[in-house]
Formats: structure tokens, C-alpha cells, sequence
């Protein structure tokens, strides 16, 4: 029972059930869309662009027109942010777009797709991280600078008693829990939507390893 | 429609044969096969422009099909192809049992049964590409191919006679 023997067998078995197309069909499927990891990639990078499209000038507007130093501070600082990852997001969007157009051998194809997605996940994952520490000690900075005492917050640091140290060991304990929880959330997250789709890919490309 | 579109899809016709085979090969269900053809359809007429026709367009076509079988997963469904033994229909009560399409069905099994890699080598394998052929659409040296296909046929052999016993 070699393979051999049964080749054109198989190969007959192989077309069984299948439709025979015609052109118009062909047409009609060149309408339809993409539902490769790789569109829908596309698709997200599209949005990000798009969100910094909105926020950037939005921002850099909010920042320049309002008459409050610390929300220029806050908004300014924002609306910078989003300029290189703007540009980020484009050069990973070209360099999806050439890949998608070409035709590389097999193991090559498994190796660029696994390159552009470690990429995309390690700069989406940069991105939001990036964010943390801004929005973090802005924050604080702000915070600290406040004139304004805040009634409500006051009178119930009052009713409970707390302490200045237990007040610190509060915010402190906080800041450390709030910073990795969003960032354990964050890689889940992104772990979630293409994680295993890396790891799949990877045992591809190990059984192409030269013996 | 423009000329380049129109030339794309007279070659597409001509050779979908190749398409629906990885189609049949990888997928199981219909439904998924329909939307394998579609991706590898648009990713073929994406990349069209970059074909130069400095190989065949046959041969271009199983490298643009098996790239995008090889990386299109289904979450829902397990990758299982075709029938599986079990679910093929019990031919010992039968009486006009065909010894030939029994072996057929086994190694059709053994072969669905393969990884992703594997498949795509024993499917350029079965339209007869040499294995210098073969080793330029997989990425790897003619040499590792031979040894890859040795091993498959080993592979299958065992396979198919199991399967064929559970006939």
C-alpha cells in the first residue's frame, strides 16, 4: 500500500465534491472580503490610525485653547504621544501591505508572518503601556500641585481617621495594583487575540527546521 | 473589469482545480472550504501584480494556495479533514466490497491525518513536482525534502495499513 500506487486515485479523491466554477463566480468572489489574521490586522491598524487621526489635533486643540495649565499639561503631553505611534502604526501598515503581496516560499511566508505579528503585539503592547506612566505621575503631579482642596475627599479622610503614613501606603499600594493589573490585562488580552495563533505558527515552522 | 483582472481570472479558472484539491486537503467542512477558496482567491489576485510570469502560473498559484491553507485556522471546528474511518460507510457487509477503493479511503485518511507541512509536501508530491521543485515552494533544500518524503511514506504506509484494517 505505497503512496505511489495510489497517486492518481488520490488525486481524483482529492477533487471529489468540488463545484466547478465560472468566471462570473470568480468575480463575484474578488468582491468579497479578506478574512485572514493579516485583514484583520489591517482593519486594526486602520482604526488605531484613525483614533489618532481624531485625538491628536483634538487634544493638541484642547491643549493650546484651554485656559487651565494643568489640563495643557495633560493634553499636550497626550496629544505628543500619539505622533510617533501614529507613525508607528503606518510603517507596520506598509510593511504588512508589501507582505501581503508577495508570494514567498512556505517556510519564509511562516517566518514573516510570525516576525509581523511579534512586532504588531510587542508595539500594541508598547503603546498602551506607554500611556501607564504618563497618565500615572501626571496624575500625581498634578494632584500635588492642586490648590483646590477637595471637600468630599477631605472630610472622609477625616471621618475615618486615617493617618498621613496609611494615607501614603493607600496610594502607593494602589499605583502598584492598578499598574499591574492593566498590565496583566493588557497582555492577556493580546495573548488572547493572537497568542495562540503565534504559537501554532511557530510549531509550523520548527517541523521546517533543516534536519 | 480591466484587462489585468480579466486576464487573472480566465488563469484562475483555467486552474482551479489546485484550489479546490487544498481546499478538500486541508479543510473538512463545506462551509470552510468555501471561505478557504475566497482567501486564497483574493490573496491571489492581492499578489498578482508581483507575478512575473518567470514560473508557471500553476506553480505560482500552489505556493500563494498552500500559504494560505497552511496559515488559515478555524476556531470552531477542529482541522480534521474528509471522512474519518469511522464515519466512512461500513463496506464488509457488502458484497461487492473494492479492495482498490478501500486502499483509497485508508491512505485518503492516513494522508488527512498529516500536519499542515506535511500535506503540502505530499500534495505537490502527488502532482508530480520534482523535489527541486518542491523544496523551491516549501523554503527548505531538495535534500531535506527527499528525507521529509522517506519519512512520510514510512508514515503512511503504517497508517493507511491500520486504517484499512479498521475498514
Amino acid at each position: 500500500m505505497e503512496l505511489d500506487d495510489l497517486k492518481g486515485l488520490i488525486n481524483q479523491k482529492l477533487m471529489e465534491g468540488s463545484p466547478k466554477m465560472t468566471e462570473n463566480n470568480f468575480t463575484l468572489l474578488l468582491k468579497g472580503q479578506a478574512s485572514s489574521v493579516i485583514s484583520k490586522i489591517k482593519k486594526s491598524l486602520w482604526f488605531e490610525i484613525a483614533c489618532c487621526a481624531l485625538v491628536v489635533p483634538l487634544f493638541l486643540g484642547i491643549a493650546l485653547f484651554s485656559s487651565q495649565s494643568s489640563l495643557k499639561i495633560y493634553f499636550s503631553l497626550f496629544g505628543i504621544i500619539f505622533i510617533p505611534f501614529t507613525l508607528i502604526f503606518f510603517y507596520l501598515l506598509r510593511k504588512i501591505n508589501e507582505f501581503d503581496q508577495s508570494v514567498l516560499p512556505i517556510k519564509e511566508n511562516l517566518y514573516q508572518l510570525i516576525k509581523m505579528l511579534e512586532d504588531f503585539t510587542r508595539r500594541y503592547f508598547q503603546f498602551n503601556m506607554a500611556l501607564l506612566p504618563i497618565c500615572f505621575l501626571v496624575a500625581l503631579f498634578l494632584g500635588y500641585n492642586e490648590k483646590e482642596p477637595i471637600a468630599v475627599l477631605d472630610n472622609l479622610i477625616d471621618k475615618l481617621k486615617v493617618t498621613k503614613s496609611l494615607y501614603i501606603g493607600f496610594i502607593v499600594g494602589y499605583s502598584i495594583a492598578m499598574i499591574f493589573g492593566l498590565i496583566f490585562l493588557t497582555k492577556w488580552y493580546i495573548r488572547k487575540l493572537y497568542g495562540k495563533y503565534i504559537d501554532q505558527l511557530k510549531l509550523l515552522l520548527a517541523e521546517l527546521k533543516e534536519d | 473589469m480591466d484587462y489585468s483582472e480579466k486576464e487573472f481570472i480566465q488563469l484562475l479558472n483555467q486552474n482551479q482545480k489546485i484550489v479546490h484539491k487544498v481546499c478538500n486537503l486541508y479543510l473538512n467542512w463545506q462551509e470552510d472550504k468555501e471561505d478557504l477558496f475566497q482567501e486564497i482567491t483574493l490573496q491571489a489576485w492581492k499578489a498578482y501584480s508581483q507575478f512575473r510570469g518567470d514560473a508557471k502560473f500553476s506553480t505560482w498559484l500552489y505556493r500563494v494556495a498552500l500559504n494560505t491553507a497552511i496559515t488559515f485556522f478555524r476556531k470552531d471546528k477542529k482541522n480534521a479533514f474528509i471522512a474519518t474511518v469511522s464515519e466512512i460507510p461500513d463496506l464488509a457487509h457488502q458484497l461487492d466490497r473494492d479492495p482498490i477503493e478501500d486502499k483509497t479511503k485508508a491512505m485518503y485518511k492516513a494522508i488527512a491525518d498529516l500536519s499542515k507541512i506535511d500535506k503540502a509536501i505530499v500534495m505537490l508530491y502527488l502532482e508530480d513536482y520534482s523535489y527541486a521543485e518542491i523544496s523551491e515552494i516549501i523554503g527548505i533544500t531538495a535534500n531535506n525534502i527527499a528525507v521529509k518524503m522517506n519519512r512520510i511514506k514510512v508514515k503512511l504506509r503504517e497508517a493507511t495499513l491500520k486504517n484499512f484494517e479498521r475498514i
